[in-house]
């Protein structure tokens, strides 16, 4: 299973960037297009236009009950708060 | 009976985990082993040895293994750890069976080979053993062009100081841009200038496809998929691999990067067992996803976390905002958190605030201009992410706004903040300000 997850999120992480690198990129100066490996197209034109109609709090709660998310972690407040203190010793 | 600490790995993670261990528990027994002989050197200053910015390599020493020993510390060199034995609570170091109480590990990484052919060859020169950095040093005198592999971060400063050495440089990425798994392309265009002053060729959206043999038996060019590459040596930086077998060969849980999974303590899915450093991945705070490959500091600070929970104290580690940045070529860049690129290929929504402002008043000399942009979230306007680019105070700004993202800070925060002003080291008008302003003023229209 850890493989498995291991070899999805890289597929899709790289199909995903060459996507946005591909639009972001446009027009830029001093840029190339991105090398194309052959293949992959199932992931460019499925996965990818699939993966970007998906709302990101949708895809967020699906990571996380796929567990691609870290557990045993404290998600940040993201909230002024009290500062770190250092442990009494 | 006092209990035993073993920590393996002489890195930023393992010396800092091993040293404050002991400090904070003079009654632990810690020992540290190391499969190299040197020990508390910064690896990340080698490529501005090579070009020549630091005089010598010995001035990367921050201290000696005498100085350890005499802290307490029992230091193995270079002896590798082979084995890990959880059930029975033993590493296996040159035949030998050592039995430990508590554990950490912080074998960092490897660096990614080309999976192509001709990898093996002698010539190709990863950066990472100080030692093989000097003898490389030595045979980069007697050599005229040079290729480097991988627009990573260290393959820009690579190629940036060896450039800066006089040498012919052809730098080869896949990517569209250097740096295009962090940077926006918008902030890579003074990069590429800047490189090109330099000497360095950059041949971007180009292959490897392997590598031929030249005199000697040493490597003599590299094939691409725009054509052959005459070189002397081939510098490989492309991605950092987390050095996880041994743990995961004792049953070690690892996650989706293949790094060590651990909790906000450090601790990994075996009972006593720590782990930190490049080795392990960390949550991003504005995802949750693990991610991995970060900087020195991070190490350190989790060597740190490892060591307070190891010693028996209780120490967290926040999720990261990873505030970088670097030197490449004569440019700083730098950023926090996620860029424009990286946003988009993650689905995150988004809007920009652009801005430039100056690094002191504008009169005074040695002033630059500092580009910020600013990533915030289009309903709450919380910072998600930013990149930063020019000359001074790039990351003295990206540590900020790193900072500010995981309080939660909003463009009107950054908008409105106070700045100091004072003509040799603050403009009036603070750059992230500006950015931020305009960001809510395109909000409004």
């Amino acid at each position: 299973m850890s493989a498995y997850k291991r070899a999805l999120r890289e597929r899709s992480e790289h199909y995903l960037m060459q996507a946005a690198m591909k639009e972001v990129g446009t027009g830029a100066p001093s840029t190339v297009a991105p090398y194309k490996k052959r293949g992959g197209l199932l992931w460019r034109l499925v996965f990818v236009p699939l993966y970007r109609r998906v709302p990101w709090t949708v895809k967020r709660r699906a990571m996380a009950t796929l567990r691609m998310t870290s557990t045993g972690w404290t998600p940040p407040a993201r909230e002024p708060s009290e500062p770190w203190h250092p442990p009494p010793r | 009976m006092s209990e035993r600490l073993i920590v393996i790995g002489g890195g930023g993670a393992g010396t800092a985990a091993a040293t404050i261990a002991k400090r904070l528990n003079p009654d632990l027994k810690v020992t540290l082993f190391t499969e190299f002989p040197d020990i508390a050197y910064s690896p990340c200053g080698i490529p501005f040895v090579h070009g020549r910015e630091i005089e010598k390599f010995e001035n990367l020493f921050l201290s000696t293994v005498e100085r350890y020993v005499e802290d307490g510390l029992d230091m193995r060199m270079e002896t590798t750890v082979t084995d890990l034995d959880l059930d029975r609570g033993t590493v296996t170091a040159k035949n030998t069976h050592e039995g430990f109480d508590r554990l950490v590990i912080g074998t960092g990484f490897t660096w990614e080979k080309p999976d192509v052919p001709g990898a093996n060859l002698e010539g190709l020169h990863y950066v990472k053993d100080i030692r093989a950095a000097m003898l490389f040093d030595e045979q980069l005198d007697g050599m005229k062009r040079v290729t480097v592999i991988g627009a990573t971060p260290l393959g820009v400063e690579m190629a940036g100081n060896l450039g800066h050495r006089g040498l012919q440089v052809d730098f080869v990425d896949e990517g569209p841009w250097v740096l295009s798994e962090v940077l926006d392309p918008d902030v890579a265009e003074p990069v590429h200038e800047s490189l090109e002053k330099r000497g360095v060729t950059l041949r971007l959206g180009t292959r490897i496809e392997g590598f031929t043999e030249g005199s000697g038996g040493k490597v003599g060019a590299v094939a691409t998929s725009a054509g052959e590459l005459e070189c002397d040596a081939v510098i490989v930086c492309l991605h950092k691999l987390p050095n996880s077998a041994l743990a995961e060969a004792a049953g070690i849980k690892t996650g989706t990067t293949g790094g060590i999974m651990v909790d906000e303590r450090m601790h990994t899915s075996a009972d006593r067992v720590w782990a930190a450093g490049d080795v392990v991945e960390v949550p991003h705070g504005l995802s949750m996803l693990p991610i991995r490959g970060l900087t020195g500091s991070h190490a350190y600070a989790q060597g740190r976390t490892a060591a307070f929970n190891a010693a028996g104290q209780d120490l967290v580690y926040d999720p990261v905002w990873i505030p970088w940045g670097m030197v490449a070529g004569d440019y700083t860049i730098g950023g926090f958190s996620i860029g424009e690129t990286l946003a988009q290929a993650m689905g995150v929504p988004y809007v920009v605030a652009k801005g430039v402002g100056v690094s002191r008043a504008r009169y005074y000399p040695g002033a630059t201009r500092t580009h910020v942009k600013l990533l915030a979230d289009p309903e709450s306007h919380k910072l998600i992410g930013g990149q930063i680019h020019g000359g001074e105070g790039v990351k003295e700004r990206a540590d900020f706004l790193a900072f500010a993202a995981k309080r939660g800070a909003t463009l009107e925060d950054v908008a409105w903040m106070e700045n100091i002003y004072s003509p040799p080291i603050g403009a009036l008008f603070e750059p992230m300000a500006i950015a931020a302003q305009n960001g809510l003023a395109a909000l409004r229209s």
